[in-house]
């Protein structure tokens, strides 16, 4: 095609132009992708490895045993065991032990494997639990708090040598060190067990009593309603006002929501329950939470009644049923996709939210869950590891990776829901 | 006289629907050439056949030449951009650009590398002039061209495409979506417009075809029934398909 | 018999309807006052601290250093004797807070909007089908994460990035903090956006391109800015989201006590962040609990002056609308 007398001239400058446009937005808008990419890489390679049941299961706090001692153990004393890679044999006590690591990075050496009638499965309480009889066990862990006696603890003549010299040894020397010592050890006067915490069950129950404390409160209160002001409420300016009181919810940012239940749920929770609540609760936690998952409720509801058609509405009313059957017989059962939308929405933004409820119940990490007490639910939880000293990248991976597992396993599902919904009235 | 469009055995598919059957016709320069029939009949399609807008949707197929001043517009060496500012088109709805009238008029230009302000001033008058809407809007070019009533803005958009100094008007029944005014107003302009510009125009209304047009094409189910002199379709039609659609039997 | 039956069922129906009824105003109501609560709620709290006086630390009748609060640019936390005169008063600067908090959503503003919106256009005009649909996706989930979790990543990773490659030492800094806001706020531009420009109808876009235009020109000097005031929501939207953001903010920005902090390699702080760091240690009643909640008022000034100063842009933008 001939160009014409150069009037216009659709030149090689735009097609360059164009070209690098196209690049240029082609690129950026994988900048997403590379973000979203490297969060859930980051969270899954970092807390992955610390993913297992007993964490999930376990206390967050370290369960001190009581101190026991270990009866007294001859030198030829010898029981057979191939230790694995990374254990540390004691051939004269029968037992083998790791290095190992608190959340906080200290050392530590855990317990690792215990021969059958190994002195250590025969140990003697001490204090107030004097003559009871423990067995140590594999997986239990010593921070401290070890006393060690030598084979000159015994004189000649059988009685305790005043001059008996200790082993010194500190947990921080390590599995290898203990070992050698205890090959030179008689007798164990004291030693401590602990049963390594860092767990996050009770974060967990945590997050579910908040659910559901939460919906029970907002959601009748949210369909009720949306229920109102979409099929009840007159056209004029008082709904309108009520509408845009509601609206400005969403507008509020999740600390402001945190001072109010500070300021407010709190002492009311307090002044509700007054002989069982003495600061922060999880009461408080859920109802500040209902206040902030109400608009999505409503709007949510709002939205599957729209799609309800007016036909329904309008059969149900020529039949001779008034205005409240036709609303909780005929629209409300209609709309419950989208109630249940709601639901999963209302959950998905209670556990992400973090701010508000480090204002509305607090930051205390605990394993002993009571809705009248503080709790952290697994975003706080997060948020208190990571703001503390000694942050624990480790652990707050592993929680992401179970919140982003919930969190867009949700998503997934309102889009299903809504998807099927619509396939529904079309 | 000289040849504008020449189309030979062209068929068109969607997928796998068949929308035209070998269309064989000539448009000549410097007439009205109108398109009528039944809705679905293909008119629209291949109306847009005439400047590739049909690229723009999936899957659709073109066999056959079209030819536009002797060259194969379908042929991979063809410029797409190139021939629609040769031939321009008008919609049935009218579509001004949400910005000013000034601005609508000048995009056309500006996206083809004219900057200067005084070309694009006196670019804008002109069009303005020759779709008949100057002495209406040169008090406040920078006026919305959204505020205009429906009947300017077809005008507008006339304006637009006149704005590139097309040689080849083509207009998808463009005046479908006006009062009566509007569409006597357009009529007339289109009138005037033969003088400089060849135009072919798909319409719905017979009586409008009969009015503008010096060449009128029968379509039905995708084939061209018959095509010839305006008044002898109208008031002599070699096919009888064509006398039931013009005396109202069917469409 | 049968007609007083029916008589009294339409009775006890008519009742039950009204009670209903009742309900569910009373429950709107319910829900309507929730707002009104909280803006009380922090009003009573927050204004306390400026008209009032405190016991801190054994030193009676303390006031709030009114005019330091809003103009000082360090947050002591503590009593200070500011004429010198013997009279201590409660030292909180927060002005250089309000400053940072406005620069670093000015700056994460400056990165996500143009990212979100090029990322829009591919999503809606540019990208194969599927492959758009998979982006959209991904956009959304990326808008699920929970802001904790990108607060970790930026201290876990970002900072891991920013300490090889800048002169940045330890995991704070405010290019992490911008960092980290641009990522909290991307999404949202972005699904925004695409729902703009999917509003544009397909009759402006073949009128472009009928010109002899090209789809990169039809996309960007006609369908953007048609699509303008949608998108311009979404930056407000995003600015409300990032001015009030804490959780994340405070794990990145290094808590900063004075400033105004301009300098990218540094600690920084800003107003929500502040309101969360220290809560642990304060009491019930005491100054430096409810000066957080005068904060509180101070932040919700700050958006309402954004969005009101935004949403008048956004009228003046979009005077040629569809």
């Amino acid at each position: 095609m001939q160009l014409k007398s150069g009037w216009l001239t659709m030149n090689s400058k735009q097609k360059t132009k164009d070209i690098i446009i196209r690049t240029t937005t082609y690129v950026t808008s994988f900048i997403s992708v590379f973000v979203l990419a490297s969060i859930l890489i980051f969270v899954l390679v970092e807390g992955l490895p610390l993913l297992n049941f007993d964490i999930i299961m376990g206390d967050h706090h370290h369960t001190y045993l009581p101190g026991v001692k270990i009866p007294y153990t001859a030198t030829d004393s010898y029981y057979e065991y191939t230790p694995k890679a990374g254990e540390y044999y004691s051939p004269r006590y029968g037992v083998a032990f790791k290095d190992e690591q608190t959340l906080e990075g200290e050392p530590i050496i855990e317990l690792t494997y215990v021969a059958q009638n190994s002195p250590f499965s025969r140990a003697i309480g001490i204090g107030n639990h004097a003559g009871e009889i423990y067995a140590l066990e594999v997986g239990q862990v010593f921070m401290s708090g070890i006393l060690l006696w030598s084979d000159d603890y015994f004189t000649e003549g059988g009685s305790i040598n005043p001059d008996a010299t200790t082993i010194p040894y500190q947990v921080s020397e390590g599995a290898k060190r203990f070992a050698e010592a205890l090959e030179e050890t008689f007798y164990i006067a004291t030693i401590a067990p602990v049963i390594l915490g860092g767990g996050i069950r009770g974060s967990i129950i945590t997050t579910l009593y908040l659910i559901v404390l939460t919906l029970v409160i907002a959601l009748p209160v949210g369909i009720l309603s949306a229920l109102y002001i979409h099929e009840l409420a007159p056209q004029n300016w008082f709904t309108d006002f009520l509408r845009s009181l509601i609206d400005m919810l969403t507008g509020v940012p999740s600390i402001i929501y945190g001072l109010m239940g500070a300021a407010f749920f709190i002492p009311l929770a307090q002044s509700m329950f007054s002989n069982r609540i003495d600061s922060g609760s999880i009461i408080s936690g859920a109802m500040t939470l209902s206040v902030i998952v109400l608009p999505v409720i409503i709007r949510s509801t709002e939205s599957a009644l729209d799609v309800v058609p007016k036909d329904y509405k309008l059969a149900s009313l020529a039949l001779g049923a008034n205005e409240t059957q036709t609303i909780f017989k005929v629209m409300l059962p209609n709309a419950l996709p989208g109630i249940l939308s709601a639901s999963l929405l209302a959950i998905g933004r209670i556990m992400g939210e973090s701010a508000a409820l480090i204002f509305a119940i607090g930051t205390v990490i605990t394993d002993d869950v009571s809705i009248f007490r503080q709790g952290t639910s697994l975003a706080v939880h997060i948020w208190a590891s990571m703001a503390s000293e000694n942050p624990n990248f480790a652990l707050a991976a592993t929680i992401s990776i179970i919140l982003l597992v919930v969190v867009l396993s949700i998503n997934l599902l309102i889009k299903l829901i809504t998807y099927k919904f619509m396939k529904r009235f079309r | 006289m000289a040849i504008a469009f020449n189309v030979e055995n062209l068929n068109f598919y969607y997928e796998d629907k068949q929308a035209l059957k070998n269309i064989t016709m000539q448009i000549k320069k410097s007439e009205i050439t109108a398109f009528i029939g039944p809705s679905g009949c293909g008119k629209s399609t291949f109306i847009r056949t005439l400047n590739r807008m049909n690229d723009l949707i999936q899957g659709t197929r073109v066999e056959g030449k079209i030819e536009y001043e002797g060259q194969d517009i379908y042929d991979k060496k063809s410029d797409v951009i190139e021939l629609r500012t040769r031939v321009g088109m008008v919609f049935q709805k009218p579509n001004p650009f949400p910005m000013s009238i000034y601005d609508n008029i000048a995009y056309g230009p500006r996206a083809h590398g004219i900057k200067d302000k005084n070309t694009l001033d006196s670019i804008v008058e002109d069009s303005l002039q020759k779709a008949a809407l100057w002495n209406e809007v040169k008090d406040d070019l920078k006026k919305s061209a959204l505020a205009l009533s429906g009947g300017q803005q077809q005008r507008l958009c006339i304006a637009r495409t006149l704005a590139l100094k097309p040689e080849v008007i083509l207009m998808d029944e463009p005046t479908s979506a006006l009062d009566p005014v509007g569409t006597i107003k357009i009529e007339e302009l289109i009138l005037e417009l033969k003088k400089e510009y060849t135009i072919v125009i798909v319409t719905h209304n017979m009586q409008q075809a009969a009015r503008i047009s010096d060449k009128t094409a029968f379509f039905y189910m995708g084939e061209i029934i018959e095509f010839d002199e305006t008044s002898k379709i109208f008031t002599n039609p070699a096919k009888e398909q064509t006398e039931d659609y013009i005396t109202g039997k069917f469409g | 018999m049968q007609k007083m039956n029916q008589k009294s069922n339409i009775q006890s129906k008519k009742i039950i309807s009204y009670v209903l009824k009742a309900l569910l105003l009373l429950t709107t109501l319910i829900s309507a006052s929730a707002i009104i609560l909280i803006v009380y709620q922090l009003a009573v709290r927050g204004l306390r601290p400026l008209f009032g006086v405190y016991t801190v630390d054994g030193f009676t009748d303390v006031k709030l250093n009114i005019r330091y609060f809003f103009t000082g640019m360090e947050y002591i936390g503590y009593l200070k004797d500011f004429n010198l005169d013997g009279v201590l008063e409660g030292a909180y600067g927060i002005g250089y807070l309000i400053i940072n908090t406005i620069f670093n959503v000015g700056l994460s503003l400056l990165l996500a909007t143009p990212i979100g919106i090029l990322t829009a256009v591919f999503i809606v005009k540019m990208a194969p089908n599927k492959l758009g649909q998979v982006l959209q996706v991904v956009v959304e989930m990326l808008a699920a994460v929970p802001s904790v979790v990108i607060g970790m990543f930026g201290q876990g990773f970002i900072a891991g990035i920013i300490k090889n490659v800048t002169s940045v030492t330890g995991n704070f800094s405010l290019l992490n903090t911008v960092i980290v806001l641009t990522i909290m706020i991307l999404p949202t531009i972005t699904m925004m956006s695409t729902t703009a420009l999917r509003a544009i109808p397909r009759s402006i876009e073949e009128g472009s391109l009928a010109l002899g235009a090209t789809e990169t020109q039809t996309m960007f000097k006609v369908v953007l800015p048609a699509a303008k005031s949608g998108i311009f929501a979404g930056v407000i939207l995003a600015v409300g989201r990032a001015l009030g953001e804490a959780s994340a903010v405070s794990l990145v920005a290094g808590g900063s006590g004075s400033g105004p902090n301009f300098n990218i390699f540094g600690r920084t702080n800003t107003l929500s962040s502040r309101i969360l760091m220290g809560f642990k240690e304060v009491s019930e009643g005491s100054l430096d609990f409810e000066v957080r909640f005068t904060m509180g008022l101070v932040l919700i000034a700050v958006i309402l002056f954004f969005n009101i100063v935004l949403n008048a842009i956004k009228k003046r933008v979009a005077n040629y609308e569809l």
